[in-house]
């Protein structure tokens, strides 16, 4: 039945889809209905990608960017320009690699074969963060200030789409949320965030510890 | 009776200061150790609230720390490194390698889906792991207790966290001996720490600080499970602290403060309370008895002072040093012992004195001739009684009566210097004891004294003169006991008032008389309602045919004692005592008795009764005498009523009333002992008698005498004239029979016909008379013939 629907709407859709389309959507949160910015929204669809060099360097103990979309197959390089050592590692399942300490470029970079969600951390500087989404479609973007996005898909996608939605701010922020979405029924999808960390307090509870010892 | 007052007093002054004593030493010692309770409980509920404070802080503090060791560990590269290899070997070896790191009793992990990744237990439990998943999400620590597995845990929880790796790290502290024995350091209490797996379930001891702690706790949780309470039990204050983030109180610490100290402490004091207790009875003991002592003797020495002055005793006042009250007692005591005395004299002198003349009384009187019978001594009595006392009182006045009174006194004062006592002994009577002088002497000085006192007085100024008698009596001779005294001096007195002569000595045998008197009047009563007296009848004979044609009713009476007592003596004591009705109603009423019976026997006699002057004055006389012949079988004119020519005389026109009165009921009157009175003619001419009886002294010696024949001839001529009949009595022999035929005397009567005889003989003595009959009237024929 779903299938029959499926291919009655791509019938339809056809003449359209033969050119690339443009799907434009806004995400907002459950909870205020405020819009989200900064999260990250693609097909679950495998594209041809092109693999890219990136770098996430570290400086004033933070990761720059803190948030990056790149191909799979891409490399990444972590070049550290702080005048203290950092030890970049990852414990995620999609990339699982270790920097031990050091100074300046690894030499190293970094190669992202597995589609997924890598989170980065620095192992002696623990609030340092930073996210990188391999991606293996094409239609990836990430939403603005007004929390809108518009995707290059192409004319071959049919309605629904299963889209897939990350925000660093997602409860488990180590692999994306899946959503089924129609544009022709809706122009938003809302998800759960937890609250916004102050960004001025870095300390762990550790640290909040001993200052109040 | 002096001992009981005395221990009676000091007994009950004791139980009053003991009662005081153990009273308020009780009530004190009672609420002394009232308020030693509240203190203790409150101290125990004070330490418990400190012991819970402290309770909480230490299982904060150590939650803290261990919290920060979990901290280091998830924060551990390598432990992370090793969570994040997905070996489970590793991470076994690793999670054990940490536990024993942070000291943690067990530790588990659990990825992010709430699934075990590895565990320290070696078995898996799987209400465990259902507790530990509830707290699985979030981001930061979690903290709870729970028991497992027969052991309470304070179990963290906290995530492991590093880039790209999510975890929990789950650890669980025991609450054990250890951790109870810290608190219990700090807090001073026992702590038991217990919990349940179900709210209906019974609480399970794990740990405390001591197995005991765990067998009392054993008891206490049997009974109460209220949480944050003190529970009193027997021996422990208790408080049970529920951990945990719920109020359920599955799982709890409970602190003892053991009972026994307090209690000791409790027993310590009872027994310092009690030996200060006993400590004051004694004191108060000693005091009461102390006190007692210092009230309690002037308290007796005044009991024995007041008993001597009621035994009339003259005591002197006992010494009171303690002063106050019981002075003014003794002091009271003291002056009532002087009015006592005082008043005691005015009533003796009141007593034996006499209120107007400051003379002595009849009281005095008698007890000195008492004193005088019992001594055997001799003396003079002279009595003095003042006439006409009461009508000076009347008409002059009390006071002057008084006065006079008081002149009298002074004179015999005055005149009988000598005198023993003086004495006046009723409203104007006075007597004297003088000693015993010759009878001659007596008489002159009785005279002169009488005259002494009638000579006029002078009062306010005008002379009074009152008259008096006055009586002497001899004593011991004419008297030898007061009563007699009393009872010859009265008597004297009334001899003395219808005497000539101004002085009366009293003469021995009055008084005999006097009671013989008394005896007669006395036992007459009962003679008349007891038939005592006899009735006898003399009959009168019709001088012209001989016949008995009356009889005279004559009452004799023989006393049980006295014997015979004649008429005369005894109807004057019933004139004087009031009892001469009676009689003449008793005399009535057995005449009429007696004449049905002698007529049932054939006697055809009337009779004749003798009247009282009395009996004249008497309305209901003819009552009487109607009642007594209702039934008189003659005709009325035989009934023959007798008064003395005195009687009538006495009171003629009362008399004549009367008279009338009975000749209206058919009787015949007759004037009997006609002759010795002083009758006046005149009178009898107007009286409505029928008869004269011509008294017996004219016809006793009538055939020798010629005066008397003389005076009963005439006499009978007079009564003749008159229209009267002529009854002569006192016939002695035959010659003054014929006589008083010869003169038509119509009846006669004497012994010499018959004597008075009893009312059974008369029939016999009726026809001894009818069988003399032809002599008595033999002379008479031969007249005729």
């Amino acid at each position: 039945m779903k299938k029959i629907t499926a291919a009655a709407l791509a019938f339809l859709l056809w003449p359209i889809s033969a050119l690339a389309v443009n799907l434009s959507l806004t995400i907002t949160t459950s909870d205020s209905n405020a819009p989200v910015s900064g999260a990250v929204v693609y097909l679950d669809q495998v594209d041809e990608v092109t693999p890219i060099s990136a770098e996430i360097y570290q400086k004033n103990r933070e990761f720059h960017p803190k948030i990056m979309i790149v191909p799979v197959g891409s490399q990444v390089e972590f070049p550290n320009r702080d005048n203290t050592q950092h030890h970049v590692y990852s414990f995620s399942p999609a990339k699982t690699f270790n920097i031990e300490l050091y100074a300046g470029k690894p030499p190293t970079p970094v190669l992202f074969d597995q589609p997924g969600i890598v989170e980065l951390g620095c192992n002696i500087h623990d609030h340092m963060q930073a996210f990188i989404i391999v991606s293996k479609t094409a239609a990836i973007g990430r939403t603005d200030a007004n929390g809108r996005v518009t995707l290059q898909a192409n004319n071959e996608t049919t309605m629904p789409l299963t889209l897939k939605v990350w925000h660093p701010r997602l409860l488990d922020n180590t692999q994306p949320i899946t959503r089924t979405w129609d544009s022709s029924n809706d122009q938003s999808l809302t998800i759960d965030l937890t609250p916004e960390l102050p960004t001025d307090d870095t300390m762990d509870l550790l640290q909040q510890r001993f200052q109040e010892l | 009776m002096r001992p009981q007052t005395h221990m009676g007093f000091r007994g009950r002054l004791i139980t009053v200061m003991i009662a005081l004593v153990v009273l308020v030493s009780l009530s004190m010692a009672a609420l002394f150790m009232v308020y030693l309770f509240e203190d203790e409980k409150n101290r125990a509920n004070e330490q418990l609230n400190i012991g819970e404070r402290m309770t909480r802080e230490i299982l904060e503090r150590r939650t803290d720390l261990v919290l920060s060791r979990l901290q280091v560990v998830v924060k551990d590269f390598g432990f992370r490194s090793a969570v994040a290899s997905g070996d489970p070997g590793t991470i076994d070896s690793a999670l054990e390698n940490y536990n024993r790191r942070a000291q943690a009793d067990f530790s588990v992990l659990i990825n992010n889906s709430g699934e075990p990744i590895a565990s320290t237990l070696n078995q898996q439990a799987p209400e465990m792991m259902d507790a530990l998943i509830d707290h699985g999400a979030g981001q930061g620590f979690t903290r709870t207790f729970a028991y497992l597995d027969g052991q309470g845990y304070e179990i963290l929880q906290v995530p492991v966290q590093g880039p790209g790796l999510r975890a929990r790290l789950v650890a669980g502290f025991a609450l054990d001996q250890a951790l109870a024995l810290v608190v219990a350091r700090l807090s001073g209490t026992e702590v038991v720490f217990r919990a349940r797996t179900d709210s209906n379930d019974a609480y399970q001891i794990f740990a405390a600080t001591s197995a005991r702690d765990m067998e009392m706790e054993r008891e206490l949780t049997q009974a109460d499970d209220t949480p944050r309470m003190l529970l009193n039990r027997q021996n422990y204050f208790s408080r049970a602290i529920n951990l945990g983030n719920d109020d359920s109180g599955d799982i709890q610490a409970v602190l003892m403060i053991s009972r026994q100290a307090t209690l000791q402490s409790y027993y310590t004091r009872i027994q310092v309370i009690v030996v200060l207790v006993v400590v004051i009875l004694l004191f108060a003991i000693v005091l009461a008895l102390v006190i007692a002592r210092t009230l309690g003797r002037p308290v007796l020495q005044l009991a024995d002072y007041a008993r001597a002055v009621g035994d009339g005793q003259s005591p002197t006042p006992p010494e009171i040093r303690t002063g106050g009250e019981l002075k003014q007692l003794r002091d009271a005591l003291r002056d009532m012992l002087v009015r006592l005395r005082e008043r005691e004299a005015e009533i003796r002198y009141a007593a034996a004195h006499d209120e107007v003349t400051k003379l002595g009384n009849r009281n005095a009187l008698m007890q000195a001739t008492q004193a005088l019978f019992n001594n055997g001594d001799a003396c003079t009595l002279i009595g003095l009684r003042l006439n006409d006392l009461a009508d000076v009182n009347d008409t002059l006045g009390l006071e002057f009566g008084d006065s006079v009174l008081q002149g009298i006194a002074r004179r015999l004062q005055s005149e009988l210097p000598d005198a023993q006592l003086i004495a006046r002994t009723g409203g104007g009577e006075f007597l004297a004891l003088i000693p015993a002088r010759h009878p001659d002497e007596v008489d002159t000085l009785s005279r002169h004294l009488l005259d002494v006192i009638q000579s006029p007085l002078q009062i306010n100024n005008s002379p009074f003169s009152i008259r008096a008698i006055l009586v002497t009596m001899e004593l011991p001779n004419d008297a030898t006991s007061t009563n007699e005294l009393r009872r010859r001096l009265n008597l004297t007195f009334e001899q003395a008032e219808d005497q000539p002569e101004p002085v009366t000595r009293y003469r021995p045998g009055q008084d005999e008389s006097h009671l013989r008197e008394l005896q007669l009047t006395a036992d007459l009563h009962s003679a008349i309602i007891n038939r005592g007296l006899h009735m006898n009848y003399q009959p009168k004979l019709n001088t012209r045919t001989g016949e008995l044609v009356q009889v005279e009713a004559l009452v004799r009476w023989i006393h049980p004692e006295l014997g015979f007592v004649s008429p005369e003596e005894f109807i004057f004591l019933a004139e004087q005592s009031g009892q001469i009705h009676n009689l003449t109603a008793h005399i009535l009423e057995r005449v009429a008795e007696d004449a049905r019976a002698w007529a049932g026997q054939g006697v055809n006699a009337g009779v004749a009764i003798n009247l009282s002057a009395m009996d004249l004055t008497w309305p209901e006389l003819t009552d009487h005498l109607t009642r007594a012949f209702a039934n008189w079988h003659q005709g009325m004119e035989r009934i023959t009523l007798e008064v003395t020519e005195s009687a009538l005389m006495k009171d003629p026109e009362e008399a004549m009333a009367t008279l009338n009165r009975l000749r209206a009921l058919g009787m015949t009157l007759s004037v009997d002992d006609f002759g010795t009175g002083y009758s006046s003619l005149s009178q009898l001419r107007k009286l409505p008698v029928q008869e004269l009886k011509i008294d017996k002294s004219f016809v006793l010696n009538l055939d020798t005498e010629p005066q008397d024949q003389l005076i009963v001839k005439s006499t009978i001529d007079m009564a003749h004239g008159l229209g009267l009949k002529v009854v002569a009595e006192g016939i002695e022999n035959l010659a003054a029979w014929e006589l008083l035929q010869q003169w038509q005397c119509e009846l006669a009567q004497g012994f010499y016909l018959s004597r008075p005889v009893a009312a059974d003989q008369l029939a016999e003595i009726a026809q001894s008379l009818a069988s003399r009959r032809q002599d008595l009237t033999e002379n008479l024929l031969e007249d005729h013939s």
